[in-house]
């Protein structure tokens, strides 16, 4: 090596290459990202960190939502379902049994081609699991998938499902290349698993190509994609995990998108040159849940009492800093059947003592609101709750706990926190689904041990009713009678925020929240 | 055969001293109330699926029998495996280690290089202006938080005057790594001759590298001052300027008598500043050990903060028997008491 190679080398700080990366990835065609954190598996069966956001790159569902533009954007129509990796299907046996025709030529990466064998190998992936993919099949009712011929796939529910089209567009249960899994799977691993942590083998427009847990993933198109190849050779998935460090990448124009800006971030970044941010009504509900099964909050006048007590407009100014919309149903607006009319809770201090008074809670109570940091707006939301409850006598404490922590209590299985801040929202634009997830007693959203017999079995008839009026009369329904039992206070749906350079564009809002790389191109 | 018994009694003490710290490591995570079952075992979970884990996990046995399942893989050199990304947790660290030792050496090198003459100059004129300033100076480095040098360097030097890389990582997005020798970018780089990639990875190196020599030159400028002040007020050093000695040999005793407290300070503050590194490397994604236990403490992956926390242990372990061996080197009288 000679000495004044390595004196380079060591002064390289000196002398910076003058050309910007994202102006040599344009070059290339290399998108730039910058994320909190590399995924940290593959699976979507297996949610980890990371792992919804670039899943959705590799799997695609059956179907999909169709596409519409308004004011020069695109948008998903969620009232209209068409076909994807599936070119039709057929319903039979009244709707508890429907048959997928393949699209033929659909190819993976590596070169398999998809057939009725892989969608069956996923679903039946996702039932060996139980976990996300299964709760996709028992909320659609989903019981059996097997193969009837190459390209003909057959689905038995237990009965008709309202949701099942919808539900079919999401990434989960994932539709492999099982050509090319199966080839990883051993004797105790069945399922290739452990290969699937760092591996990816989908029929969509990416697939994983390297990735340095800490660092970085590169995934790069696929060359057989169906729709044609992607715009973007490549996606660097960067880990920055300061998020100011991320805005100012996408300022100096170092990196093309980037994750997760919160509201102040992007109020400050609408007013730079070298940034472009998009928004879209949220399909989210930020919220602060009281378990209804303790002390004080099992006493729905508590809970319409401390409904009444805060001022949401002042929480949508202080908290999302005047973005975002006003929460008025469990049922998003972006949604069908939302229905805002029953909202009864608009600021009433007197109303809000009144009801504890009748409570027997006249002279207030104490407790404890716990938040986290998984939501940037947590905090500020916890501290203003507690500034306004005061006003109605009630000493509030608001208590940080780690966000894997404040997932774990409201798990189904735990569900031991009396109050805390929590944001939900469907993934599946359906009204059914939506209420389901969030209200229903056997809900994975439903974190605060909800459950009201009525609400159950107005979700449960419309979950296998065909009958969309009928359907839309029982959501409103259950939107009425879970206004009245106020289990949650209700506080915004957060706008949804994309920031980009200024050369990116094609983004399409998904309800996943998360971006489809093949809907990006330079403009 | 002296320094033989001095390293065979340290070996010796190493193990009662990991054992503790295993221990507290063990604790402390458990003491957290953090439950790591419910997000393993996923939303659609039954009772008996989340029983199934904690059993896996063996968090369904008594506290004791959990430490002695946990120290029996540790005496095999297994740490266990994440459980946020299931890969293993030694495999993990030392994969990350050299990105942290990088940042570390380089910027507490930097910060004794220059915190080092400048306490001796300081102490040279008590309360002359270099000594006002640099204890300015040093008093600056004192209170500034970590995190916020780390945002104001990368507007200041990338951002502003475009003089410094982003803060991305430890190579530009548009490289590939070299293939790994020592695990540092930039000598591995330098090492397979790819020297675009090792001017990237120097360059990377730049603003994390000065915020640590920033942090770590402002105590070694004061406690070299401080141990150098307690020099030039000495009999003997009285005595030497009495006999008429030039300055510059005044000054090398001088150096000669501060050498041991200082390389001891020098040594305190490598172990003390693993923590500081951990927030430089998440400001700068640099992806090394300390970002990686943060992270951990975050998400609740007890495997890993309790791997993170031995491997600190035994980090600040070894640096301390490097800085009495060191000692026993510079002072003679140090070694006849070993």
């Amino acid at each position: 090596m000679k000495r004044r190679e390595v004196l380079l080398a060591g002064t390289g700080a000196l002398a910076l290459p003058g050309i910007l990366p994202a102006a040599r990835a344009q070059a290339a065609r290399t998108l730039l990202l910058a994320a909190p954190g590399t995924p940290e598996g593959f699976d979507g069966d297996a949610l980890r960190p990371g792992t919804q956001e670039t899943v959705v790159q590799v799997y695609e569902g059956l179907t999909r939502y169709g596409r519409i533009e308004r004011d020069g954007r695109p948008y998903l129509d969620n009232s209209r379902i068409e076909g994807h990796l599936a070119e039709s299907w057929r319903v039979e046996d009244s709707g508890r049994r429907v048959v997928f025709t393949l699209r033929q030529g659909v190819k993976s990466f590596h070169g398999n081609e998809l057939t009725s064998a892989d969608v069956e190998w996923g679903w039946k992936k996702s039932f060996f699991q139980k976990r996300t993919g299964n709760f996709i099949a028992t909320v659609s009712n989903v019981t059996d998938v097997t193969v009837v011929s190459k390209y003909e796939v057959a689905f038995t529910l237990s009965a008709p499902s309202s949701i099942f089209l919808s539900a079919l567009t999401l990434y989960t249960p994932s539709i492999y290349d099982s050509t090319e899994a199966k080839k990883h799977a051993t004797a105790d691993d069945p399922w290739a698993l452990k290969w699937m942590e760092t591996n990816t083998a989908g029929f969509g427009a990416y697939q994983l190509e390297s990735v340095r847990p800490g660092e970085q993933a590169v995934f790069v198109a696929n060359p057989n994609y169906f729709r044609g190849r992607p715009f973007f050779d490549r996606v660097v998935y960067r880990a920055v995990p300061s998020g100011a460090s991320r805005v100012t990448l996408l300022r100096s124009r170092q990196v093309q998108w980037i994750d997760r800006p919160t509201v102040q971030q992007v109020l400050d970044l609408q007013r730079e040159r070298n940034v472009k941010v998009q928004d879209v009504a949220g399909r989210a509900i930020a919220s602060v849940r009281m378990n209804v099964t303790m002390k004080p909050f099992d006493d729905v006048r508590v809970r319409r009492a401390l409904n009444f007590a805060l001022d949401k407009q002042k929480l949508l100014q202080g908290v999302f800093l005047g973005t975002g919309e006003i929460a008025r149903s469990i049922v998003p607006p972006i949604v069908q059947s939302y229905d805002p009319s029953f909202f009864a809770y608009d600021f009433n201090p007197d109303r809000a003592r009144a009801l504890l008074a009748e409570a027997g809670l006249a002279g207030g109570f104490e407790c404890e609101l716990l938040f986290s940091n998984i939501w940037w707006w947590e905090e500020a939301m916890a501290v203003q709750v507690a500034d306004q409850l005061r006003g109605v006598g009630v000493t509030c404490r608001p208590q940080r706990v780690t966000g894997s922590d404040l997932r774990a209590r409201a798990a189904p299985n735990r569900q031991d926190m009396p109050f805390f801040t929590f944001e939900d929202g469907p993934i599946v634009l359906d009204p059914v689904y939506t209420m389901f997830l969030m209200t229903h007693s056997q809900g994975v959203s439903n974190r605060a041990k909800y459950s009201n017999p009525r609400v159950d079995a107005l979700i449960d008839e419309a979950r296998v009713s065909l009958d969309a009026a009928a359907r839309d009369r029982a959501m409103r329904e259950a939107q009425r009678i879970w206004m009245e039992d106020a289990p949650w206070l209700l506080t915004a749906y957060p706008q949804t925020f994309e920031a980009m350079a200024p050369t990116i564009a094609g983004w399409v809002p998904h309800p996943d929240e998360h971006e489809r790389w093949v809907d990006l191109r330079l403009a | 055969m002296r320094l033989v018994t001095f390293l065979a009694r340290r070996l010796l003490l190493l193990a009662p001293l990991l054992l503790a710290v295993a221990f507290f490591a063990f604790m402390l995570v458990r003491v957290s109330g953090q439950d790591p079952v419910a997000m393993l075992a996923g939303p659609t979970a039954s009772a008996a699926e989340i029983a199934m884990i904690r059993t896996q996990l063996a968090l369904d046995q008594p506290l004791w029998a959990q430490f002695g399942a946990w120290l029996a893989k540790l005496a095999q050199g297994d740490l266990g495996r994440s459980w946020i990304s299931n890969r293993p947790v030694l495999a993990e660290l030392l994969d990350r280690a050299p990105a942290t030792l990088e940042l570390l050496l380089y910027g507490l090198a930097i910060g004794a290089a220059i915190g080092i003459p400048v306490g001796l100059a300081a102490a040279r004129r008590p309360d002359g202006t270099f000594d006002q300033v640099s204890r300015f100076i040093s008093l600056l480095g004192f209170s500034t938080p970590t995190y916020w040098l780390g945002l104001i360097m990368l507007l200041v030097f990338f951002f502003m005057l475009g003089l410094a890389p982003p803060g991305m990582g430890r190579i530009s997005l548009m490289l590939e790594p070299p293939p790994r020798m020592t695990g540092s970018y930039l000598w591995d780089a330098m090492l397979a001759g790819q020297w675009e990639v090792a001017k990237s990875a120097a360059a990377q190196l730049m603003l994390p590298v000065a915020c640590i020599a920033i942090i770590s030159a402002a105590p070694i400028v004061k406690q070299t001052r401080a141990v150098a002040l307690e020099a030039h007020g000495s009999d003997w050093l009285r005595f030497a300027r009495a006999q008429g000695l030039p300055e510059a040999t005044v000054r090398r005793m001088v150096l000669r008598n501060s050498a041991t407290p200082i390389v001891t300070f020098v040594g305190t503050e490598l172990a003390g500043l693993v923590g500081t590194t951990s927030l430089i490397e998440y400001v700068f994604a640099w992806g090394g050990v300390g970002q990686f236990g943060l992270n951990a403490i975050i998400q609740g992956d007890f495997a890993v903060v309790q791997g993170y926390v031995l491997l600190l242990a035994v980090f600040s372990v070894l640096v301390f028997l490097v800085v009495d061996l060191a000692v026993m080197a510079l002072e003679p009288r140090a070694e006849a008491r070993t």
